[in-house]
């Protein structure tokens, strides 16, 4: 097997790596800042992307100015299911059940709503920068490079704001111990809903940082929400750090597998490897907490 | 008699009733509906059976479903079996399969098993995709004969109608003796405080797996059903969406009440239906229903009448 065909099968597994990190990234957020599994999280980067798409391609706005309202309409619409549904579920102190079948519902919801306003059609979106980078007989797109550089940053900054600042701290502690942060004044609901347009935000990213790569549609949603729940749970799903490590490591494994089997079963694999995985190894490849909410 | 007793009866008779006349009343199309609410109630009895007795999200259920429907559309097709052998084929390997990948992943607990469940059945989508020269891909598998029962080919939806509904009220009465049964009142004791349950000695992760068995057993049957009312199956008919549908039979309706799957499957199997008057957008309103339902109501359709007739009688 010549080895220019491995490169580029790495590079395009650390590329969608990063996404299926962002994705997972954004479902650890949304778990650590609620215990609710967010089943969902893939429908933002669907409404992030086409918002933009539709901003950008449709109204002719700058795309730096859509991809903005792309992550504002994740993030408000993140910002609407904590006050609509979880608010009052959280009050009337749901089961875990409920959460999922509840997220489960949203996902159904803004799947049709996004084929209600989107249609069957798959959309794109300009990529950052046009072109390819050659590395040793392989190529990488740069609008590639851009997605990995701003997928750090993302998630670095997620980290800085959970370890050092005093509103991330408070929203850890919020969700960790709700009657406890009550007591010594932290507004638990706030900080929910930040948790909430946090999720939202970042989901939203990861889907338009995609699309330029990979054409957006109505039901790629639940796609995406599977492999970030993979690659969460591979890194320890309360640690945004380790979604990054499983993201990479399932989308290695995926495009690795690719160039074995029929690229049909890459899919498969990936959720295949989840299972595994879950049973094998319940707290991730590198976490060290324990299994809450299981 | 209690009222819910009275209610209970009075509701059945009304039920029995209203299967009796439905094709003389209703059209065609609304039949046809019907029967497929029939097939998603049978699905969704094994999907509510984890859910309400065990605890359990089954996000899996179309893979079995598409188990039953293949092995009916290959074995009466390719094969030229039997109905009832294809159709019992398809039930072991369902059964096999759930015990074989059951066996180590319920272990699992919460939501790690939905996600679980949920990625077998993707995985199965995945299968029923790549083997076409079982499943036929994309293009499917046609000319599923009629099912012949008594001599009589049930060709038409009126047909289908009266013999599926029987099957549904058959094994929903089978599923309550499950329930009210030695292994029920186990079953009850793991949802409701699994360590007492543990300490009385029930195993509760074989009990789970035989649950798990039973309902990819039913989700089997209700694929090899369909595929004999519908004469054709492809891999659209076996996606996670599909999976989702069969939840919601039991979540609409309150997953521990076995009539409450019936209310539920006609809700799942109707109610876009008659939305589909307000076109795409009926997608949408359904699934807004499904929310609404999760959020305001946690007990399900019937749990609201429950709660009603507790609040007018306290027992």
């Amino acid at each position: 097997m010549p080895s220019s065909l491995i490169l580029q099968a790495v590079l395009a597994g650390i590329t969608s790596g990063f996404v299926y990190a962002l994705i997972g990234v954004g479902i650890a957020v949304i778990f650590r800042g609620s215990h609710i599994v967010n089943a969902m999280q893939g429908e933002f980067a669907v409404v992030g992307a086409l918002v933009a798409v539709f901003a950008s391609a449709g109204a002719g706005l700058p795309l730096p100015l859509a991809a903005t309202l792309g992550v504002a309409a994740g993030a408000g619409l993140g910002v609407l299911i904590d006050l609509l549904f979880v608010r009052p579920m959280k009050r009337r102190k749901a089961s875990e059940e409920s959460f999922l079948l509840l997220t489960i519902g949203l996902a159904f919801t803004l799947s049709a709503g996004a084929l209600y306003f989107a249609g069957r059609d798959s959309h794109l979106l300009p990529p950052i920068v046009e072109g390819v980078y050659a590395i040793g007989g392989a190529t990488i797109p740069n609008h590639a490079l851009w997605l990995i550089a701003l997928a750090v940053a993302v998630v670095a900054a997620l980290r800085l704001f959970y370890r050092r600042t005093l509103l991330g701290l408070s929203m850890a502690a919020a969700s960790a111990d709700p009657d406890g942060a009550t007591t010594i004044g932290i507004d638990v609901n706030r900080a929910r809903l930040l948790t909430f347009l946090l999720g939202g935000g970042v989901g939203a990213v990861a889907g338009i940082l995609v699309s330029p790569l990979i054409a957006m549609n109505y039901h790629m949603g639940i796609v995406y929400t599977l492999k970030g729940f993979a690659a969460a749970i591979l890194g320890g799903i309360a640690n945004p750090l380790g979604a990054v490590v499983g993201g990479i490591v399932l989308g290695l494994l995926e495009s690795l597998a690719a160039v074995g089997f029929p690229s049909g079963y890459r899919d498969g694999v990936a959720m295949a490897l989840l299972i595994v995985i879950m049973i094998v190894m319940p707290n991730g490849l590198i976490g060290r907490a324990g299994r809450v909410g299981g | 008699m209690t009222d819910l007793q009275k209610l209970r009866i009075g509701l059945t008779s009304l039920a029995v009733l209203a299967w009796a006349v439905a094709p003389l009343l209703v059209e065609r199309s609304l039949l046809d509906v019907l029967n497929f609410s029939a097939i998603l109630a049978i699905g969704g009895l094994g999907v509510g059976l984890l859910l309400g007795q065990c605890g359990i999200v089954n996000l899996g259920q179309s893979a079995f479903y598409g188990i039953g429907a293949y092995a009916t559309a290959y074995g009466t097709t390719a094969l030229g079996l039997p109905a009832s052998a294809a159709m019992l084929i398809g039930m072991a390997s369902a059964a096999a399969i759930a015990l074989a990948i059951g066996w180590p992943m319920l272990r699992l607990g919460g939501f790690y098993l939905a996600l679980a469940t949920l990625a077998v059945g993707s995985i199965a989508g995945v299968l029923f995709f790549e083997w076409d020269w079982l499943t036929g891909g994309t293009l499917g598998v046609g000319g599923i004969p009629k099912l012949v029962v008594a001599g009589i080919e049930l060709a038409e939806p009126m047909h289908y109608h009266y013999f599926i509904w029987p099957v549904v009220a058959g094994l929903s009465w089978l599923a309550l003796n499950l329930i009210h049964s030695r292994q029920g009142l186990a079953l009850r004791a793991m949802r409701d405080a699994a360590p007492a349950a543990e300490v009385l000695s029930i195993d509760l992760h074989r009990l789970k797996t035989v649950v798990f068995v039973i309902s990819a057993v039913l989700g089997a049957l209700a694929g090899s059903l369909f595929a004999h009312y519908v004469s054709f199956v492809s891999v659209q008919s076996f996606t996670v969406e599909r999976s989702i549908l069969f939840l919601l039979v039991p979540v609409v309706a309150g997953a521990r009440s076995v009539p409450g799957i019936v209310i539920g499957a006609l809700f799942v199997g109707l109610v876009p239906e008659l939305l589909s008057a307000l076109g795409d957008m009926h997608q949408v309103l359904f699934g807004l229903a499904l929310v609404l339902v999760v959020t305001l109501l946690p007990g399900g359709i019937t749990g609201l009448t429950t709660r009603w007739l507790a609040r007018k009688e306290p027992a």
